[in-house]
């Protein structure tokens, strides 16, 4: 590619903008969090299951402190059983409940960044749950989520996903101050009963093919030799 | 007694002249029919720009810009966060020769609204300050400087953007325009007369500066529009508004593609008139970044959904004040977050949830 070095690179506007700025004030040159650990919570509710997506961000104040917990041999990597682990004490510090009957949450899939990423504070954890449902009644729900994970030091987001299922319709979310808890209002609608269409064709299938299997042997027997005469 | 012969000509006048006449009335009746010609030309001086971009590098520099529509590693590869620490790809303005970058400015001039064009620029002019305000300071354009580039901390500065193609400029094929850096997002895709600007991100530090004695503030008029509208609510409708939590930042930020969230807040069917203009205003502030031709149905269509559009606060209502709001719609999300409680660092968000990065154009 036809370049020219950085220096040349610089417009003029861009050189004269340098010169002429003036700053209001002092300006905090951070891009990105800092001694807060993000924790964004999104929740998706089907008639059978409730689905937990986690996201967690230290800032950098806080990456080292959180690295410590994950890399528990202090080698410098996080192995996949050390990221299980961290998981799963994660999960442990969540509560999933719906009409007060708890839901157990075991962790799924999960990714980690880098170290290094977590320490410029661009590193996000992602880790994934699937609690099943017993069959609920159709009807008003609702689905408590509360996450007591290292709440000295972090932030929290908690949202309700739109719920793919037409069954399904979020109602209210109401939080904490925090968004450390969220109890999300939900109707969980009948299952759509089968169309009239679908009925007569299934219902016409059924005669044709016991009607089939009744005439069949009737229909068979006429084309059969008769064996009786030969005895 | 006229002759026949001698009427004919003036039957075949007049028959020609109503026809003609007819056929302008029409012309000027189906505004969609226009509105879409403009489109059309739009896109094509679009295209004209950025094939001028393109004829402006040499191989090497069109390999590196040029990704196939289709990629979805690259059009996800966009975020808030600055180069290095995010791995950009495409060309970097700052290596661009003049007469390249000279090209590329006209690309952006011509693919968005003089307001969006403005709105850009300052906020890569807010990156500038946080150049020459960053610890040790250095020159632009990548020697390596305290924390900065080669060592994977933040490099600051308005070259530090990128340009990048997904698709080949065309026409009447879908192609997308990518062009960001820190704080900045905007995924332009185009498709014949039709184009989305979704997922976009329009972000700043510091949110007010000043060059030349004069004041600029990137994300001014969406900060004043939605105190404007907050302050114009009345008590019942504010109990309905304002979220009982605090919203530490982006929900559908970088990296949240493909998901919808359970609106919140008042909808705006509840609202009066008078307040549903202020909203459509302020809504205006990101749909507008688009060139009018595709900024006005972009807006038409906002107006059209707007009984189902939900608006939602989080913070105190005092303009100055560190608030997040999202308008969320069938059609529309944003999400505006002061970070850590910083008035002076602002992230927003701008998506379709059926057509970012133009799904809808691609399915066609």
């Amino acid at each position: 590619m036809t370049t020219v070095p950085s220096s040349r690179a610089s417009s003029r506007a861009g050189c004269v903008l340098a010169l002429t700025i003036a700053l209001v004030g002092s300006v905090d040159v951070s891009a990105h969090r800092r001694d807060e650990y993000l924790q964004a919570a999104r929740l998706a509710i089907d008639p059978a299951a409730v689905q937990i997506e986690l996201d967690l961000t230290p800032g950098i104040a806080v990456a080292e402190a959180i690295i410590a917990d994950i890399d528990r041999d202090r080698d410098g990597l996080l192995s996949p059983d050390e990221q299980r682990t961290y998981g799963r004490l994660v999960f442990g510090a969540l509560e999933l409940a719906v009409d007060g009957r708890p839901l157990p949450l075991e962790l799924g899939v999960f990714s980690f960044p880098d170290p290094e990423a977590m320490r410029r504070g661009e590193g996000t954890i992602r880790l994934r749950s699937a609690a099943t449902l017993q069959p609920l009644s159709v009807g008003a729900h609702q689905l408590l989520f509360r996450n007591r994970h290292q709440p000295d030091r972090s932030v929290y987001l908690a949202n309700a996903l739109v719920p793919e299922s037409d069954r399904v319709a979020v109602t209210a979310q109401r939080r904490d101050g925090d968004q450390r808890e969220l109890i999300i209002s939900y109707l969980l609608r009948p299952a759509p009963a089968t169309s009239p269409a679908v009925w007569l064709l299934s219902s016409l299938a059924a005669v044709t093919v016991l009607a089939m299997l009744l005439m069949g042997p009737l229909l068979l027997g006429s084309h059969r030799p008769r064996h009786d005469s030969l005895c | 007694m006229r002759s026949p012969v001698r009427i004919a000509p003036i039957i075949w006048l007049g028959f020609f002249l109503i026809v003609a006449a007819t056929g302008l009335a029409q012309r000027r009746g189906t505004s969609p029919k226009t509105s879409s010609g403009s489109a059309f030309d739009t896109t094509a001086r679009i295209v004209a720009a950025a094939q001028a971009f393109l004829a402006s590098l040499d191989d090497a520099g069109r390999a590196r810009v040029q990704f196939g529509f289709d990629d979805g590693a690259q059009k996800a590869r966009w975020s808030n966060l600055p180069s290095p620490m995010f791995e950009r790809k495409g060309i970097r303005i700052g290596d661009l020769t003049p007469t390249q970058r000279a090209a590329q400015t006209k690309l952006l001039q011509t693919a968005l609204s003089a307001d969006g064009y403005r709105k850009v620029t300052e906020i890569m002019s807010g990156d500038e300050v946080l150049r020459t305000n960053q610890r040790g300071g250095g020159p632009r354009g990548g020697a390596p400087t305290p924390g900065g580039r080669g060592r994977g901390g933040p490099v600051f500065g308005q070259d530090e953007y990128y340009v990048a193609f997904l698709g080949t400029p065309s026409t009447t094929t879908p192609w997308m325009l990518q062009y960001g850096g820190h704080h900045l997002a905007i995924n332009l895709t185009l498709s014949g007369s039709q184009a989305s600007m979704t997922p976009s991100l329009p972000a700043t530090q510091p949110a007010t500066f000043t060059i030349e004695g004069r004041e600029i503030r990137p994300l001014g008029r969406e900060n004043d529009k939605a105190f404007a509208l907050i302050n114009a609510l009345n008590d019942d409708q504010r109990k309905e508004v304002i979220l009982g939590s605090r919203v530490a930042d982006l929900v559908l930020g970088p990296g949240q593609d493909g998901r919808t969230i359970q609106p919140e807040g008042i909808r705006a069917s509840a609202l009066t008139a008078a307040q549903q203009t202020m909203l459509v205003e302020l809504v205006r502030e990101w749909a507008g970044i688009m060139t009018d031709a595709f900024g006005d149905p972009r807006m038409a269509e906002i107006r059209t959904n707007l009984p189902q559009t939900y608006f939602a606060w989080s913070g105190p209502t005092t303009n100055g004040s560190a608030a997040y709001f999202r308008i969320q719609g069938p059609t529309l999300v944003i999400e505006y977050a002061p970070q850590q409680g910083n008035v002076d660092h602002i992230h927003t968000i701008y998506r379709d949830p059926t057509n970012d990065y133009g799904a809808k154009f691609a399915r066609k």
